[in-house]
């Protein structure tokens, strides 16, 4: 399943970097939309691997990264049309799936084998240094981006008064999802700093 | 009797170990240690026998209340343990004090003052009945926990670490803000008068059963705080491991029928799930500490939290 999913990712990073290419950043959205949405979530079940013991990554570090994508994939990007033309959808869509072909070819390979090439080890823990803040800083400019459409359109919200005495407003969540990147991206960087720290050492001892 | 303490990566703690008398008990060596460390007073100290490495067992942990010479096994008069600095370490009656304030000061907050105002809702607002039983029966339910906290308790462990204030008051306070947010808003919209009888109603009647289920678990222990496990017993403690946290949950809900708020069900899930975790532990620990073997007690068979589902 984990070359499957690489496979389909390779069709996301070759149609965005092919459109950006040959018809601008406006385009790309259009063009990956499919294989995204597809990819994207079938990812949750990462969760449940996490969760199940399938993987070894904490669910700790699985489930902020899961949950900010598929709310970036379908929260913002398919319900607000208007940030589609950005062009940070393109760094997004790029630096995500880089990520992960190569995340999915490690373990694909590991599962395969037994183990993956050094190579591919040590793009799974050097890629990750530029792709994160790469792909976080594009998330939240498109959250940002899609915070007036989201108070305009009152997409999602639920008022009050009705018989569950409850209220939501997207709008405001979004606000909470952002200062959530506050404190998670160090989290996340520096999880993955360890984890490469580890990596390292243990090629070096072999 | 000569003691080493070690750290768990193998550095003396204290050079040159401790002497102590061949009748001494951990809390003597807890002492002694303290007195050499000046920071790591007794309840932040975890002590355990090494164990080998690369085995797989839990390492044994010092109890107190017992005399060294138990883990000696008798052969040598040298003992060595390893220590683990547990962090500052705050009283569990602190903790549960700090975690229930929260909820019974902020809940008071959003029924008597003007705090929709920020919210964008007009000042003026009525009041209905069911809104002002909530308050009661809300304020009520912490008040009890904190005197319980303080009169009825009997803790197993003295401590809990520090940060756990900050995590525990963290999930009170939200919730019951959260909760308080929404019984009390402008646009509320009441139930039916026989729902919110039958609401309150059933969960003064769990509550009343759950301080009584607190007061059997307190009689299990002694007053000395040995701590220890017992099989307990009487009440809904013959069909149910976990009574205390069956009936607090039942309460919840009764709150919940009365009040009908997703924010009080979503509460009241998220408890069951973290008191149904605690739950398993338990009904697992006495399941294993009781297994009829030796002449010991064989646990019986009883649900572990919520009848007829676990």
């Amino acid at each position: 399943m984990a070359r499957f999913l690489s496979g389909v990712r390779f069709q996301v990073f070759y149609f965005g970097v092919k459109t950006l290419n040959e018809f601008g950043h406006e385009h790309v959205y259009d063009a990956v939309e499919k294989p995204l949405l597809f990819a994207q979530t079938a990812a949750f079940l990462e969760v449940l691997h996490s969760l199940v013991g399938l993987v070894r990554s904490p669910v700790s570090a699985t489930l902020p990264q899961i949950t900010s994508r598929l709310y970036v994939t379908w929260g913002i990007l398919w319900s607000f049309p208007e940030v589609r033309s950005h062009i940070l959808v393109s760094s997004l869509v790029i630096s995500w799936s880089i990520t992960e072909i190569i995340r999915y070819s490690f373990f694909g390979t590991r599962e395969a084998f037994g183990s993956a090439p050094s190579w591919l080890l040590w793009l799974r823990y050097s890629t990750f240094l530029l792709m994160y803040p790469a792909g976080i800083i594009s998330e939240v400019v498109l959250i940002y981006n899609a915070l007036s459409y989201m108070k305009e359109s009152g997409k999602y919200a639920v008022r009050m008064p009705n018989k569950w005495n409850f209220s939501f407003d997207y709008y405001y969540a979004s606000l909470v999802g952002l200062a959530i990147y506050v404190p998670g991206c160090p989290y996340l960087y520096s999880y993955m700093l360890g984890q490469r720290k580890k990596a390292v050492s243990k090629t070096k001892a072999a | 009797m000569k003691v080493l303490v070690v750290t768990r990566s193998g550095k003396e703690l204290i050079k040159g170990g401790l002497q102590l008398n061949d009748s001494a008990t951990v809390a003597d060596l807890q002492e002694a240690i303290h007195k050499r460390t000046r920071k790591y007073y007794p309840s932040r100290q975890r002590l355990t026998l090494p164990v080998q490495p690369g085995s797989k067992e839990r390492p044994t942990v010092l109890h107190y209340q017992k005399s060294l010479s138990e883990y000696t096994k008798g052969s040598t008069s040298e003992l060595t343990v390893v220590f683990k600095d547990l962090g500052p370490q705050v009283k569990y009656s602190t903790l549960f004090f700090f975690e229930y304030l929260g909820p019974l000061l902020l809940y008071p907050i959003f029924y008597y003052f003007p705090v929709y105002k920020y919210f964008g809702y007009k000042e003026e607002r009525v009041i209905h009945p069911v809104q002002t039983y909530a308050l009661y029966y809300w304020c009520f339910h912490y008040f009890k926990r904190i005197m319980e906290t303080f009169f009825v308790h009997r803790f197993s462990h003295a401590t809990s670490p520090i940060s756990n204030v900050f995590r525990n008051c963290a999930y009170y306070w939200s919730f019951g803000a959260f909760i308080a947010y929404f019984v009390n808003h402008p646009l509320y919209t009441p139930v039916s008068d026989l729902q919110m009888k039958i609401g309150f109603g059933f969960g003064i009647v769990c509550q009343v059963a759950n301080f009584y289920c607190h007061l059997l678990l307190r009689n299990l222990r002694s007053p000395s705080g040995n701590g220890g496990y017992q099989i307990p017993r009487g009440f809904l403690f013959n069909i149910v491991t976990c009574a205390n946290y069956t009936t607090e949950i039942y309460q919840w809900l009764g709150f919940n029928i009365a009040t009908q708020t997703v924010a009080g069900y979503v509460f009241m899930v998220v408890a069951a799930g973290i008191m149904t975790n605690w739950a398993l532990g338990k009904h697992r620990r006495l399941k294993k500490l009781f297994d009829g073997k030796e002449g010991r007690p064989k646990y019986p068979r009883r649900w572990v939290i919520l009848p007829p589902f676990l």
